[in-house]
């Protein structure tokens, strides 16, 4: 990768994006209040475990074919793995902030990518109701047509999900900087792993069936910090 | 002709009617008339098709087609109750599933039919070194009919490989009630989450094309296809309420109602529902015992019934 590919898809992961992520905890906030993660120990237990068995088949996959065909043009594909991921979620807080920040990613990135079509292409489809615009879908068509690898795109995105769920740890808990530091360096040999082996040809899985319930269960908290 | 396909011939039985008794007289000739053919042990059981088409009619809803062959077998339908609703059980007398089983159900449930289905006992898959185990489900509910479809749950052995895929296709009006759940194994004798490998696919189409896909591959021995935190429970099942034509009130009303049921055994049972890709409710539950499960889903049926039909709950007079 050049660097001005690499300059180009880092503000989509850099926290300073505007996404709207900071609002999201994707049903950590139900776990800790649940009882299911309570030291940093648990947390870091909880979050490689959505990691490997709920994201690497399903997030990571998607990101991986969304870069393909953000790479090259084909907005077909993006559609098609865009409602796939949108059948498999679940939990309505969950599809829901998923397509908010996902319509952050693709207004700017169709904004402010050049000379790359398919971005216009595929906001105009999200903006119209016509596609779901999840997350990893538009955040993968993004980097695939700033010129990332599959495997790097993957790996960014399950980075920004992790350092998104050490954020809100720290908000939910007297987690400091320097654990969240600590847990996440534990986290980065899977998401290397997940990024390289997960093969994007595949049908999309996941298996993540306590933290699918903790997402679940957001809703009918008493009190609430995020919105998922 | 291929070996299976001569096999699946000499042991189809094909009901046209609703299953009624008949004047001995009028009966078909028994296909067990056929003529003798090689006797291949190896493929006998092993793929199994059952076929059912239900019909209302007057006010009862009856089988109008069956076909089925070995190791299926379909009894009449029990009429439960005064709704007309048809109770089928999935009847597989061959005590489970070995390795290279090939099951598949086609069912379709007419405009305005109601249908109960389960199943008498537990879907065991038994341990293979070979291939797998697989089951096949299509599903397509009519305008305005009812399937509530409630199986035992499956057991996967030590060692077995078992595939599963449902699709469910939904017309204008129909209402889907669908329960799948999976136990780590056979849990008395310590046997859990020690299957080689399994795949459920469980997917929703309604109407409109809005789809609801639960899709799950478990391979233990991989990288990413561990069990991970949910090996500390011994059931993991979900339920589907599916119907495109109920009022966002009725569906915040059942939600609330259901995620009252769900904590009704803290410790023991832990579930979430919400609003799912389809019009209508998801649930998923992880559960630490057998009756634990069934008392969780007796309520939720219960719930079910009343918050979408205003029906009462059903006993299927199997225990």
């Amino acid at each position: 990768m050049n660097t001005s590919a690499l300059l180009e898809g880092l503000r989509f992961v850099d926290a300073f994006f505007p996404s709207g992520g900071y609002a999201f905890s994707s049903g950590l906030e139900a776990a800790v209040q649940g009882g299911a993660v309570k030291t940093s120990d648990q947390l870091a237990g909880y979050i490689e475990d959505l990691l490997r068995g709920g994201m690497s088949r399903r997030e990571a996959l998607a990101t991986k074919r969304a870069n393909r065909a953000g790479a090259t043009g084909n907005i077909s594909m993006a559609l098609a793995i865009d409602q796939t991921l949108e059948a498999t979620k679940l939990s309505r807080a969950s599809r829901l902030a998923s397509r908010q920040m996902g319509r952050q990613v693709i207004r700017v990135a169709a904004d402010q990518i050049r000379g790359k079509p398919v971005l216009a292409a595929y906001c105009d489809e999200v903006e119209t109701a016509r596609a779901p615009g999840h997350l990893a879908i538009t955040f993968g068509l993004s980097l695939g047509a700033a010129g990332w690898s599959q495997e790097d795109t993957a790996a960014a995105f399950l980075y920004q999900t992790a350092v998104g769920f050490v954020s809100a740890a720290m908000r939910l808990s007297p987690l400091g900087q320097h654990e969240g530091q600590r847990i996440l360096g534990e986290w980065l040999p899977l998401i290397e792993r997940i990024s390289r082996d997960v093969d994007s040809d595949t049908a999309m899985s996941s298996w993540s069936p306590i933290q699918d319930i903790y997402a679940m269960r957001h809703g009918s908290l008493e009190w609430r910090l995020f919105r998922s | 002709m291929p070996i299976r396909e001569r096999q699946q011939k000499r042991t189809s039985r094909k009901v046209s009617t609703s299953l009624k008794r008949k004047p001995s007289g009028k009966r078909k000739s028994s296909p067990t008339k056929i003529g003798p053919a090689p006797f291949e042990t190896e493929f006998v059981g092993r793929v199994g098709k059952l076929r059912l088409t239900y019909a209302k009619r007057d006010h009862r809803t009856i089988i109008s087609h069956a076909y089925f062959t070995t190791p299926w077998k379909l009894l009449p339908p029990i009429y439960l109750d005064d709704t007309g609703a048809a109770y089928t059980l999935l009847v597989n007398p061959s005590g489970g599933l070995v390795g290279g089983d090939h099951l598949s159900i086609d069912m379709t449930v007419g405009q305005d039919a109601h249908v109960l289905i389960s199943a008498p006992s537990a879907n065991r898959v038994y341990r293979t070194e070979g291939t797998a185990s697989e089951q096949h489900v299509n599903i397509t509910v009519g305008p305005g009919a009812v399937l509530e479809w409630f199986p035992e749950h499956t057991i996967p052995f030590a060692g077995s490989r078992f595939r599963q895929t449902l699709q469910a296709t939904l017309a204008p009006g129909a209402t889907l009630l669908l329960w799948d759940a999976v136990a780590s194994g056979r849990i008395a004798r310590g046997e859990r989450w020690a299957f080689t490998d399994l795949e459920n696919d469980i997917r929703i189409t309604t109407a409109s094309g809005s789809t609801l896909l639960e899709r799950y591959v478990l391979d233990p021995s991989t990288d990413l296809g561990r069990v991970g935190l949910a090996e500390e429970w011994n059931y993991v099942a979900s339920l589907y309420v599916v119907n495109d034509a109920t009022s966002t009130e009725v569906w915040t009303k059942l939600e609330s109602t259901i995620a009252t049921i769900l904590d009704t055994r803290p410790g023991e049972v832990l579930g979430g529902v919400s609003a799912g890709p389809v019009p209508g409710l998801a649930v998923k539950i992880l559960a630490r015992t057998a009756p634990d499960l069934n008392a969780i889903l007796d309520a939720l049926w219960a719930a079910a019934r009343e918050g979408l039909r205003n029906l009462p709950p059903v006993s299927l007079r199997k225990y």
